[in-house]
């Protein structure tokens, strides 16, 4: 374990530690573009200079192994400097455009500037042009005027994903990132490319101009998409959710995630979500007020259930919490005695797929601590058991999917559901697939994953919690409070969480022209 | 508790020459004007309208290129800057890569805008200018919030300000 002094402050190292991930560990300022903890040592941006006493020359310390005794400062006058000239260097070509680029507010050049450079250009010619809006692929759009060719991206395709598709093109000042013709960026994790930029030559297409980065609030969760669990930030807004970048957790993701986790949030917004109790059949719906409406259907049920728990089935999917599934499970299992609990995974073929990096198979973020709860009340039924059946049961209770997208067999189990007498279905979102639905049903509205705290547990048994963010749809419940109405327990709504900036600053403009 | 209040003692009871000055002078403004209506202080109002200075801050005016389109990149530095929060943007993607960005909406809500000038201050290309203009009447309030028509090719405008700073200049000086 080698000691080194880094500004002053002693640090004990593991051997193979590099002087940049030494600064890291103190929580040290250093400038740095090309060095990513994730990929490996590249060593082209030369900004991370610093002075080791007894070397003759400033050190890049991306490069630069911790060696016992070393002596490391960033401090000096003529490191500052190189920094300052460095930062010129890299700005020669960089057509400085932050107003039309995405990536300013969060943008490495832009607070490496503030910090080290504040200069006037000594450049006098004409900057190079490059092609800008280069489609590179499905999902991210590359500007090469704004590149600084750290290779970052190019590393990435090769380590990480070993897709190979980016690399970098011509020499000196025109080199440019681009692809092969005939083969696109594409592949399940080309949107880690668009993070990992430090600049605005990568952008999200879907993200692309949609909103301004200081305008996000962020909040960490953790991806619903599959059993994976990603470590995610969720940026959202009073208008909904834009966007879901990874959150760096060595145990599950690192630093990436894939491009199907990123679309979580779309289904999250009030554009998709259930909003009232929706009751009725065959697409013939009535909105209901959810309260009221979920403690009148709680009466029934339970009166049902006390009659003959038998008549009672319970269709349960792995997409909620484990605090969800216990109160769930006591009150369904323990107190109203239920047996006729089936578990429904939507892609059983592919459930225990793998490819290699993040994706799994099981797209629910839960299925483990499902199969735990479940597992000391004698474990779920088996599918098949429900497929003639359906026509004894009095009441089905589905615990409905949240991310619909993942559930294929929808249509199919709308049609098996048709024979029961009623359903209750829980769901965040719209299901159109319900209007075909024959059996008279209730809808009822349900919180999202960024709407709730709880915890899941991933493929591995990890218990990872999370917090909840915002609040999009204020009248939907968590799967405890309608198991408390069913219960016939009131619930005190004046103290839920409200929607942020429930009322629009500009409110009144909508307003005015009806006066 | 009270207080007593003292009172002025009238000076004169006298009010009549007092009167009587007043309306000498009256008068006298009255024939001025009517006779020397050149020399007359006030403005027929809605006939005849007072022009500002070149600087005064008035209503919003976008400013286009030299090919008509709009200047404005869509950056919302001025909506980040509005100490009113009055103005709304929805950015959109251009055809032309050279333009990439611009707004497809642009919204102005006069009757919360302050006149501060802020958004004039903010623009990094010289989109948004605050005009000589400032009479606001509408009949309606819906009326009152700007759009993009509005604000760029209003009539008074005639076909739209033009901008001091064009693209194509830009890109061949290679700026």
């Amino acid at each position: 374990m080698p000691k080194c002094t880094i500004n002053g402050k002693e640090i004990e190292v593991p051997q193979g530690t590099t002087v940049i991930e030494a600064f890291k560990m103190l929580g040290d300022d250093i400038c740095h573009y090309c060095w990513h903890p994730g990929l490996s040592v590249a060593g082209v941006c030369r900004l991370c200079m610093v002075h080791i006493e007894g070397m003759p020359k400033l050190q890049i310390a991306c490069n630069t192994e911790v060696r016992d005794g070393m002596v490391v400062t960033n401090q000096t006058d003529d490191v500052k400097d190189t920094v300052k000239w460095g930062l010129d260097f890299h700005l020669i070509n960089h057509p400085l455009d932050c107003p039309i680029c995405d990536q300013a507010g969060e943008c490495g050049l832009q607070d490496q500037y503030m910090k080290f450079g504040k200069y006037d250009p000594e450049m006098a010619e004409p900057k190079v042009k490059k092609h800008k809006v280069v489609d590179l692929g499905p999902t991210v759009v590359l500007d090469s005027e704004r590149c600084i060719l750290c290779s970052r991206c190019v590393r990435f395709t090769e380590e990480v994903t070993e897709t190979n598709e980016l690399g970098i093109f011509n020499r000196g000042d025109r080199a440019e990132i681009g692809t092969v013709q005939g083969r696109p960026l594409d592949n399940n994790y080309s949107l880690n490319t668009v993070d990992i930029c430090p600049v605005g030559a990568l952008t999200s297409k879907d993200f692309r101009f949609r909103q301004r980065v200081w305008y996000l609030k962020d909040s960490e969760s953790i991806c619903p998409g599959c059993s994976t669990g990603c470590n995610v930030k969720v940026y959202f807004n009073e208008e909904g959710l834009w966007r879901v970048k990874p959150r760096y957790n060595a145990e599950v993701n690192g630093h990436w995630m894939c491009d199907e986790g990123r679309n979580t949030y779309k289904y999250v917004n009030a554009a998709h979500r259930l909003k009232k109790v929706k009751a009725g059949q065959s697409g013939d719906w009535s909105q209901e007020e959810v309260f009221p409406e979920t403690m009148k259907l709680g009466e029934k049920f339970r009166a049902a259930a006390e009659k003959n728990p038998e008549s009672i089935a319970v269709l349960v999917t792995g997409q909620y919490t484990n605090e969800e599934f216990k109160n769930f499970f006591e009150f369904v299992a323990d107190e109203l005695k239920v047996k006729n609990i089936f578990h429904w995974i939507n892609n059983p073929e592919k459930f225990d797929d793998f490819d290699g990096l993040l994706l799994r198979g099981d797209k629910n973020p839960n299925t483990y601590g499902l199969k735990e709860e479940m597992k000391s009340r004698g474990g779920f039924k088996s599918l098949e058991d429900l497929q003639g059946k359906m026509s004894q049961f009095e009441w089905v209770l589905v615990l409905g999917p949240e991310n619909q997208s993942q559930f294929p067999d929808l249509k199919e189990k709308v049609d098996l559901l048709s024979q029961a007498k009623s359903v209750i279905w829980l769901s965040a979102c719209e299901t159109p697939e319900l209007d075909a639905l024959r059996a008279p049903t209730h809808q009822i509205p349900m919180k999202t994953y960024i709407e709730k705290e709880g915890s899941f547990t991933n493929f591995k048994g990890l218990v990872q919690e999370f917090k909840r963010g915002t609040t999009v749809i204020e009248d939907a419940l968590t799967l405890q409070e309608v198991v408390a109405l069913l219960r016939g327990h009131e619930l005190d709504y004046r103290n839920r969480p409200q929607p942020i900036g429930g009322t629009k600053k500009n409110h009144f403009t909508n307003v005015r022209g009806q006066l | 508790m009270s207080f007593k209040v003292k009172r002025e003692p009238v000076r004169s009871s006298w009010y009549l020459p007092g009167i009587l000055v007043g309306l000498g002078f009256t008068f006298k403004k009255m024939l001025q004007n009517l006779f020397n209506q050149k020399k007359m202080v006030t403005l027929n109002y809605p006939e005849e309208k007072y022009q500002y200075g070149p600087r005064f801050k008035g209503n919003h005016v976008l400013t286009v290129k030299k090919d008509g389109s709009l200047r404005c990149t869509a950056c919302m530095l001025c909506a980040t800057n509005c100490p009113a929060d009055c103005i709304r943007i929805t950015a959109s993607e251009h055809e032309d890569p050279s333009v990439e960005k611009f707004p497809i909406s642009y919204e102005i809500d006069i009757l919360r805008c302050v006149f501060c000038g802020f958004c004039e201050e903010a623009c990094p290309v010289d989109a948004i200018r605050m005009g000589p203009e400032w009479q606001t009447a509408a009949l309606n309030g819906s009326e009152f919030t700007y759009d993009i028509r509005h604000l760029a090719y209003r009539p008074q405008l005639k076909g739209g300000v033009p901008s001091v700073l064009d693209d194509q200049e830009r890109h061949s000086a290679g700026i």
